[in-house]
């Protein structure tokens, strides 16, 4: 653990003259731009200054004649910014897999989306753009326009891709998915087994990418409020509530305390109904389908509770940049604390289950097992790194909301199996209800919203929520209109996706379904 | 034949590219408070087993030709249900790089179920109602 200027002493210190320019995005958050080149000895120092940190994301910004990589990367209580320029006509880069693996699928979707070629990458193949996407046009440079990509309609046949991969000897290739029973989203994923054993696991993304980056540049912030709800329907607060923090941030509006309890109401009911409908959707995985059964129907619990506050059952369309959009009616307050009374009394007979259930034991314990050190070097997030004893939580490392005003725990768990994943959720509902009840109690007077102009000033800003699954991260670049120039989304399960196939390898294949569901896996989000 | 049809209408779900909102409306029907296993309905694994596909989502570029294979592999007589505004007609996406549309695009469609997301009760009168016109005669997909 490193303060961040002593990161940033480190890295003047180590690199001098190979630093073209410092500067601050927003308050605590540092970009040092560097030579092509040096980009790998920066992030290298960052890392081995701070033992806990992390590449969150890679974007990827068009600047005309040159693309801007920007490494951002997680420390204990902030982001530090990395940035490097490569020419677009001959856009290469070395790759920093080999000192920071987690970084394998942020370097594939640049390649896909930007033509960036990162030299010395394991495995560059395409990751999120369909198989049948024409060579050499990369969506999001700004010289491609959407009307120009070939349209693909009625142009239907079977893609080279799903075509049996010849097996070596004895290695038998199971396909899951795009439609499998297991998935309820669609995408591919190809084991290699032994027997019964796990050698080999192939992830293919991109069946549910909508191109949602590239659209919100086309729609006005206003919109892309929309917009940005919908790449995840689970967790659509928080990527709301980022998405405006993080313009809020570059507009520099503050918003009033009323609007951030709301906010963080708001935010905990997305979490408690993501975390019940994973918990209950693990039970069916595991062939214990009345636990799905019972869970789903205590979920209802909290749907009838968003229900009356946003007018949606799962879409809430509740927080919008300024504020929030509804205020929370007096009336429905005592209503809203009886359902969480409810709640938490079933939540100790849930607790007791999962402790004592020998279903759960033998289904989940010691299975999928992501040790420490593994989950540091994959990067992943949120529960998944909770689950292995990695202390972090964005809501206590750099609060947001009214987080900074509202005790809670951060639940870790230090076995790092399925179980323990699931454990932490059931746990981090526990603290949401808390976390609720405290802020109903505690509600400050006043307005819940500030009025904001439509244009946004020149800037750029980072904002970071934690969702349900873990540490989401913004970056909104705006040029001064009404339209910005760029979002980049960097959604925790693109971050944790990774995992699984670390976890799988070796593993059994009945225990596919069952670890894999433990990472809470949402395809939406991590294609968008 | 009908009778068996109405009784027991086999659902599959297949999500070609939706935020997840339907989908969890979809499994929503499935658990006790709408159970509407109570119609007979049951979600199926395989489009081999299926009367009706309950397709939630646009249309991306990789999912369409999937869309397309997972119709034809159920038997006929064969019913589809577009749930969800992007299901209808591509919804907030309409447009994208990566977006073919509405479901409506590459197969055909029986009952349109608009929401972002619908809620379950405009799901199940959905389905009441495709199950209705099929009592009324109506024989398979319109083409």
């Amino acid at each position: 653990m490193a303060s961040a200027d002593k990161i940033l002493k480190a890295l003047s210190d180590s690199l001098g003259k190979r630093i073209i320019q410092t500067r601050t995005l927003q308050p605590g958050k540092s970009y040092i731009q560097v030579q092509t080149g040096a980009h790998k000895d920066a992030v290298r120092i960052v890392l081995q200054e701070d033992n806990e940190a992390g590449v969150s994301a890679i974007t990827g910004v068009d600047l005309g004649e040159t693309i801007e990589l920007m490494y951002h990367i997680r420390t204990c209580d902030t982001i530090i910014t990395i940035g490097a320029e490569v020419p677009k006509k001959d856009a290469k880069i070395e790759s920093i897999t080999d000192i920071f693996p987690g970084a394998n699928f942020h370097e594939r979707e640049v390649s896909d989306l930007f033509g960036v070629t990162f030299e010395g990458h394991p495995n560059p193949k395409r990751l999120i753009l369909p198989e049948d996407w024409p060579e050499n046009v990369f969506p999001l440079r700004k010289e491609v326009s959407v009307a120009n990509i070939p349209s693909k309609i009625g142009n239907f046949g079977v893609s080279k891709d799903e075509k049996h991969v010849s097996s070596e000897e004895r290695l038998v290739n199971i396909v899951l998915g795009p439609q499998h029973p297991a998935l309820i989203e669609p995408e591919k994923f190809s084991l290699r087994v032994d027997g019964e054993i796990v050698r080999e696991v192939e992830p293919r993304i991109g069946y549910v990418h909508r191109g949602i980056e590239k659209a919100a540049e086309s729609r006005t912030y206003l919109q892309d409020i929309y917009l940005v709800e919908r790449i995840c329907g689970i967790c659509n607060a928080c990527h709301a509530a980022c998405f405006c923090q993080t313009v809020e941030a570059i507009m520099g509006v503050s918003v009033p305390p009323r609007a951030r309890y709301l906010r963080t109401i708001i935010l905990e009911l997305n979490r408690i109904h993501s975390h019940m409908l994973l918990l209950g959707h693990a039970g069916l995985e595991i062939g214990y389908e009345t636990l799905f059964h019972y869970m789903w129907r205590d979920r209802e619990l909290i749907m009838d509770i968003m229900e009356a506050l946003t007018g949606n059952r799962v879409i809430a369309s509740f927080i919008t940049i300024g504020g929030v959009r509804r205020d929370l009616k007096e009336e429905d307050v005592p209503k809203i604390k009886a359902e969480l009374t409810k709640l938490k009394e079933r939540l100790s007979f849930y607790k007791n289950l999962f402790e004592s259930d020998s279903t759960l034991k033998i289904r989940t314990r010691n299975v999928g097992v992501l040790s420490k050190q593994d989950a540091l070097k994959l990067g992943v997030v949120g529960p998944v790194a909770r689950g292995s004893g990695v202390n972090m939580d964005v809501r206590r490392d750099e609060p947001y909301a009214a987080y900074n005003e509202i005790p809670f725990n951060v639940i870790t768990y230090d076995e790092g199996d399925s179980w323990a994943r699931l454990m932490v959720r059931l746990d981090e509902v526990g603290e949401s209800v808390n976390i609720i009840q405290y802020a109903l109690d505690h509600l400050p007077t006043g307005p819940y919203r500030v009025r904001v102009p439509r244009t946004v000033p020149t800037g750029e800003a980072i904002g970071r929520v934690e969702a349900p699954r873990g540490e989401l991260f913004y970056y909104v670049k705006s040029n001064g209109t009404a339209y910005p120039e760029r979002v980049k989304v960097r959604t925790p399960t693109f971050a944790n996706i990774l995992s699984f196939v670390h976890i799988a390898e070796g593993g059994n294949v009945a225990d596919v379904p069952a670890s894999f569901v433990s990472l809470d896996p949402c395809f939406s989000c991590t294609d968008r | 034949m009908k009778w068996a049809r109405l009784k027991s209408p086999w659902v599959l779900h297949f999500n070609s590219g939706a935020c997840n909102a339907c989908d969890i409306e979809v499994v929503a029907l499935l658990t006790p408070r709408y159970d509407v296993e109570r119609f007979g309905i049951l979600l199926e694994p395989s489009p081999r087993h299926a009367d009706i596909l309950l397709t939630t989502g646009v249309v991306t570029r990789q999912c369409a030709d999937r869309l397309k294979r997972i119709y034809e592999q159920m038997p006929e007589p064969k019913f589809v249900i577009a749930i969800g505004a992007c299901a209808c007609s591509g919804g907030v996406f309409e447009g994208n790089y990566n977006v073919i549309g509405g479901v409506d695009k590459v197969i055909p469609v029986d009952v349109y179920i608009p929401g972002c997301p619908p809620k379950p009760e405009a799901i199940i009168d959905g389905v009441v109602k495709l199950l209705k016109s099929i009592e009324g005669g109506e024989q398979s997909g319109k083409r």
